[in-house]
């Protein structure tokens, strides 16, 4: 599903990601953890394609074609969902509006056929009854005056319409109580299926309690310094990033 | 072409005006002559007309431009058609509301107007409201007695599509609210105007309500400056909302007193700037009794090298306590090469008040972009979808559902007719 190797990333002047190796096949949780400084977003941004990301060298490989150089809305469309940590406010878009144009656009980009307002809103609504999205949500401007929670929700109920073949969550559980996690994670969880992956980027071994990853990597210094299964997460937790990075090292 | 218009040349005009005018105007349009010749056209020495240099702009010859767009049109409204500055009968339907040709009532040798026109928020050293008062012909009064609500808006239809005279032309819009009435009135300003002036004056009174939507759709060689002025009684409500994508100078104040306690002012606006366009939207507000409240929002978004002028002034009298005044302006910059100017102005003798004020000016937001962006909206849509959202906050205040797809779709065509200066930077 993803293959990236030997990755190269500058922001500015500044080289953040040192060599990244990591594979990721269909079906499977990633999880990516990581001191602060790490690269840990940069690996996120850089796979959905913001600007001011710049790959030096390297390959990322996904569904067996290079995507580097591709814009945002075709790695979109070709399956690719990142999960924003502070998902942003826009005013004067509408959740609505905003959920339309984007699954219609995807479709066009894939030269699909697109929705009419009917299906679309039959679509959304059973979609939303399930992941504890309000109505009034909906017709809200996008994510002003939501929650942590709420912000969190939308996002995953953006996943569910979109309908991607990898989902990158990063810090997912930034600005969450646990309440709110554990529906969140709960939505997620029930998106997990056979031809779709999740790489979930976080900070803390908290989320991985509620999203169990198959495979665990830590990332340090700009690549990865040390994979295993979720036992990894609590060794993080007891000793501490030092430590562990030190005994990989 | 708009022509080269000189301070002789308005004069000369003001001297014939006055030789034909009705007795009972006589001292009005002599006052108007000799402040305006004290004062001159305005130019950027004086403070108020630093940003928008009119002495200038008149100085220029300028190419027609070719842009026009139709009017819009406001179903069930009742129509007051001026073409080229001039009332055109033959394609108004105002007669039912009670409304009259300011020719005729100019015309009339005695006047129940003689102690209202020019008087409802006198301004002597304004110089564009002297030259406007001085050479006054055309426009349209109304009064609507108390307690009426006029069922229909007016639309004052201002169409540009031909040469003016060289002094350009001036007109005048009277509007009278009694006790308790109500209105709407809507302007729409289409085509090039070679120079023209607009004064409107409005009397709220006590307990009324004035609905206030203006569109200035103006073509790129227009050269237009307005004002609104308006005096507001006990309990009255001034609802304003401007929509402007400039000229080759094109300015609109809003000059309010809240003259009666509990009265409100609010105005809101979007306007939009492309090309080498200039637009100024000025206000001042005068807070002259206590318990008054005002709240102006402005919105612009400007590319190519357009140029955006907003000044706000807030004056409240030392008498004037628990005066809630808010102000806020907010500028989207499309290009590197467009330019805002923002100068809020506050005045507060009184100690006992709410008033503040807010300024931006930024570029599109580049984390909402990219959000957009990487749920699979193309760059070109997502740009579009951005500039819209942040204009749509300033219609979405338009109450009335026709008179907001009215306004929506001016500022559609201009985005739709700017997509390439909306969909990158350039």
């Amino acid at each position: 599903m993803l293959e990236i190797n030997d990755l190269h990333v500058k922001v500015g002047e500044k080289e953040i990601l040192k060599g990244l190796n990591l594979k990721v096949p269909a079906g499977e949780v990633h999880a990516i953890m990581g001191p602060n400084g790490a690269g840990k977003s940069t690996t996120s941004y850089t796979l959905a394609g913001r600007a001011g990301y710049d790959v030096t060298s390297g390959s990322i490989n996904f569904g067996g074609e290079e995507i580097i150089g591709l814009s945002p809305e075709e790695r979109a469309a070709k399956g690719i969902f990142l999960a924003f940590q502070y998902p942003i406010e826009i005013p004067g878009v509408s959740t609505l509006n905003f959920l339309k144009t984007a699954i219609n656009a995807q479709a066009r980009l894939r030269g699909e056929k697109e929705l009419d307002a009917a299906q679309f809103l039959r679509l959304v609504r059973a979609t939303a009854k399930e992941l504890n999205v309000s109505e009034d949500m909906l017709k809200r401007p996008l994510n002003v005056g939501f929650s942590g929670g709420e912000k969190k929700r939308n996002e995953t109920l953006q996943m569910a319409l979109l309908k991607p073949k990898l989902c990158i969550l990063d810090e997912m559980d930034s600005g969450l109580d646990i309440d709110a996690l554990k529906l969140v994670s709960e939505g997620v969880n029930k998106l997990r299926s056979p031809e779709r992956s999740f790489l979930v980027i976080t900070h803390y071994q908290r989320l991985l309690d509620y999203i169990v990853p198959d495979v665990i990597h830590i990332l340090s210094g700009g690549k990865i310094v040390l994979s295993g299964d979720k036992t990894l997460a609590l060794q993080l937790e007891q000793n501490g990033y030092d430590a562990v990075i030190n005994k990989a090292a | 072409m708009g022509k080269v218009v000189s301070l002789d040349n308005l004069l000369a005009s003001m001297e014939a005006r006055r030789a034909d005018a009705a007795p009972w105007l006589g001292s009005l349009l002599d006052e108007s002559r000799v402040n305006f010749a004290s004062a001159g056209l305005p130019n950027r020495r004086v403070e108020a007309w630093r940003y928008s240099d009119l002495a200038k702009a008149l100085h220029e010859s300028v190419p027609a431009s070719t842009d026009a767009m139709a009017p819009p049109e406001l179903p069930g409204a009742a129509i007051v058609a001026f073409e080229n500055g001039v009332l055109d009968e033959s394609s108004s339907t105002y007669a039912g509301l009670g409304a009259q040709s300011l020719r005729q009532v100019l015309g009339e040798a005695s006047s129940p107007y003689a102690e209202i026109i020019g008087k409802i928020y006198p301004q002597a050293d304004h110089p564009i409201l002297s030259l406007n008062t001085a050479l006054m012909e055309e426009g349209i009064v109304l009064r609507v007695p108390a307690g009426v609500k006029l069922a229909a808006p007016l639309h004052l239809r201002f169409n540009w599509t031909g040469d003016a005279a060289d002094d350009g032309r001036h007109l005048r819009v009277l509007i009278l609210l009694e006790e308790g009435a109500e209105a709407t009135i809507f302007e729409s300003h289409d085509g090039a105007p070679s120079f023209s002036t607009i004064v409107s004056e409005f009397s709220i009174g006590a307990k009324a309500k004035l609905t206030h939507v203006r569109l200035e759709n103006l073509g790129a060689s227009a050269r237009q400056t307005a004002a609104t002025l308006a005096d507001l009684g006990a309990e009255s409500f001034y609802r304003g909302f401007y929509f402007s994508q400039g000229g080759h100078f094109a300015r609109h104040e809003a000059l309010v007193k809240l003259a009666g306690e509990e009265c409100e002012a609010q105005i809101d606006a979007a306007y939009m700037v492309a090309d080498k366009r200039h637009c100024d939207n000025t206000t001042v507000f005068n807070h002259a009794v206590p318990n008054t409240r005002s709240k102006q929002a402005f919105r612009g978004v400007l590319s190519g090298m357009g140029r955006g002028v907003y000044q706000g002034c807030v004056k409240v009298a030392p008498q004037a306590q628990k005066t809630d005044a808010r102000q806020m302006s907010r500028a989207m910059l499309l290009s590197h090469r467009a330019e805002i100017v923002t100068k809020p102005e506050l005045e507060i003798y009184a100690d006992d008040v709410k008033c503040s004020h807010g300024a931006t000016a930024g570029e599109l937001d580049a984390a909402a972009l990219f959000f957009l962006r990487a749920r699979g909206i193309p760059e070109v849509e997502a740009r579009a979808i951005l500039v819209e959202a942040f204009l749509a906050e300033a219609m979405d205040t338009i109450a009335d559902e026709t008179l907001r797809n009215v306004a929506l779709a001016s500022a559609q065509a201009w985005l739709s007719r700017h997509a390439g200066e909306v969909s990158h930077v350039e």
